[in-house]
């Protein structure tokens, strides 16, 4: 398939089911709120080695929050309910109570709970206050600015991570321009998260490697500079540069849609733009539960 | 499913003691069987058909009981409620809704002493006024409400919510002597005015002071620091009850904290 000069390939991304909840964090003004969000979603590009991949979804106005200011809205996934418990705890209470006039809440209502607001609570040394208002429990902790005030729990749903796109370039300006207008696409689309620097990763890897200690490795047939090296390569004549974009969505239909916003910003600036291909990251479909054929991605949007 | 009405004609000689006249228990019994069953009359059992007449009308589905007339006589109306729904059109004796763990209760007219007391959910609704002891305690307890809502939109006698524990207690009018007193916790909000020794002993918990300012104790201490936050969540939810309370999100806050005589963890909310 071919549009605008831009060759999809018929391809698809495999995806994982993982644990997700929603928190809205709350400053003074936007800037303390975007730097407790930035701060607590820092260091959470990929469950390989950070508990969590964690993001700020979008940016919330004063009408939209609980105490009527400025916010955030983050997501955060995790492979189980478990870690991801531990994970909002830890960050929560690093990079949100620690930030200047914040306040935090759930982000989501259904689902089993887990702490938020609860453990942290005993930062109040015995000061804390708990209150019930319309049915939902706050804690108040002293601290030196004022007062925190966290929600008891935060909910947690299922999630879907590691939908993907890669996008293969005949050079670095090219793949970056494409991949942040494809970042900036899919940013607009609620639910999602792209955990990486800018929403984009150059590392992509294949599961193993030929050291035994790893479970994952440099994904070497997306390499350019491997080609004709490395057994197999994906990359034809004139890709030099090769970049992914990773999604994670609360739900299937999110990381679809994230997606097909990514794969439009792309072929809407077509070839001459530089990218030259677009493909997406799997791992023969046995893995993982969620299938996103990029052909029927676009499909759908046609008959849409 | 049938909505019973139970109209009083005449006021009764003694007090009559409703507990167990709720919609659940009359929920599948005939009109004949509801006619039959005992309640208290002073210290006689008489059959419910001796004191009001019963009627039943299609309802609209759900658990509904009708008080018609002048219930002032009538005392533990919805006493332990568990579900479904009880109108009083007209005035209730004491302890209307007390223990009632869900459903809910409206009140046309007034009520005797101890409404709500001990409730711990559901909703009681008063049009008019409490007598005292609501949201309080019974005789020899030692918590207070512990849950569900009481609005009082005129006005509360003394000792309103004494010794409450949680849930969410308003007074649209004015409250009497010693409101909150020995409070644990929860929030108790008053429109109007407020008599004296406001929050006497108060553990823990909020009273937002809508109306004038009551006296303060010297045992209260007024804190300085930024609450609009807290403010907010609670303000924005008493304001979603209308007046006297929907202006309240838009006010500055001033919190005194107290009674430091107990550990001072409570607080006095005033809008300013």
């Amino acid at each position: 398939m071919q549009i605008n000069g831009v060759t999809i390939d018929d391809t698809f991304a495999e995806a994982f089911p993982m644990k997700a909840t929603r928190l809205v964090i709350t400053a003074h003004n936007r800037t303390w709120a975007r730097h407790a969000g930035v701060t607590a979603t820092g260091f959470a590009t990929s469950v390989i080695a950070c508990g969590c991949e964690a993001g700020i979804e979008r940016e919330l106005g004063e009408h939209e929050t609980p105490d009527g200011r400025p916010g955030v809205a983050v997501l955060m996934f995790s492979m189980s309910g478990k870690e991801l418990a531990k994970q909002v705890e830890r960050r929560v209470g690093q990079c949100v109570l620690t930030c200047p006039t914040t306040a935090v809440y759930a982000g989501l209502a259904e689902g089993e709970q887990i702490p938020l607001g609860k453990n942290l609570r005993f930062f109040g040394d015995g000061w804390q206050i708990a209150k019930m208002i319309d049915g939902v429990r706050y804690w108040r902790v002293p601290v030196m600015d004022g007062e925190f005030v966290a929600q008891e729990t935060t909910a947690v749903t299922k999630g879907v991570g590691g939908g993907n796109l890669l996008l293969l370039a005949r050079d670095t300006d090219a793949a970056l321009a494409a991949a942040e207008a494809a970042v900036a696409a899919m940013r607009a689309v609620p639910n999602v998260i792209m955990p990486f620097p800018g929403g984009v990763v150059r590392s992509g890897s294949k599961v193993g490697s030929k050291y035994a200690a790893l479970p994952a490795s440099t994904n070497d047939a997306f390499c350019p500079s491997l080609v004709g090296l490395a057994a197999r390569s994906e990359l034809g004549d004139g890709i030099r540069c090769v970049m992914e974009v990773v999604i994670d969505g609360l739900t299937d239909t999110d990381v679809a849609n994230a997606m097909r916003a990514g794969l439009q910003a792309v072929t809407d600036a077509g070839a001459e733009a530089g990218v030259l291909r677009v493909s997406a990251g799997n791992y023969g479909g046995k893995l993982g539960p969620f299938h996103f054929h990029l052909h029927k991605l676009l499909g759908e949007e046609a008959l849409a | 499913m049938t909505t019973w009405v139970l109209s009083l004609e005449q006021a009764p000689a003694l007090r009559v003691d409703l507990r167990g006249i709720v919609p659940a228990a009359l929920a599948g019994l005939s009109l004949d069987q509801i006619e039959r069953l005992p309640v208290f009359h002073g210290n006689d059992t008489l059959p419910l058909a001796e004191l009001c007449h019963v009627e039943g009308v299609n309802g609209n589905g759900a658990m509904t009981l009708v008080l018609q007339g002048d219930f002032s006589r009538c005392d533990r109306i919805g006493w332990q409620l568990a579900g479904g729904y009880i109108e009083v059109r007209g005035n209730a004796g004491d302890y209307v809704g007390a223990g009632m763990t869900a459903g809910e209760i409206r009140v046309s007219g007034n009520t005797g002493v101890l409404a709500a007391c001990e409730m711990q959910g559901g909703l009681l609704d008063v049009a008019g006024n409490v007598g005292d002891f609501a949201a309080a305690a019974l005789p020899g307890s030692m918590d207070g409400m512990r849950g569900g809502t009481l609005i009082v939109r005129g006005s509360a006698a003394d000792r309103f919510g004494d010794r409450m524990r949680r849930g969410t207690a308003l007074v649209f009018g004015d409250a009497g002597d010693f409101l909150g007193s020995r409070m644990v916790a929860g929030s108790i909000a008053v429109g109007g005015r407020i008599g004296a020794h406001c929050a006497w002993g108060m553990l823990r918990g909020s009273i937002v002071c809508a109306g004038a300012a009551p006296s303060i104790a010297p045992t209260f201490v007024p804190t300085g620091h930024d609450i609009s936050v807290f403010w907010q969540l609670l303000a924005r939810d008493l304001a979603r009850l209308g007046e006297p309370f929907a202006a309240l999100p838009a006010r500055r806050i001033r919190r005194i904290a107290g009674d430091l005589a107990v550990g001072g963890k409570g607080e006095l909310l005033l809008p300013h």
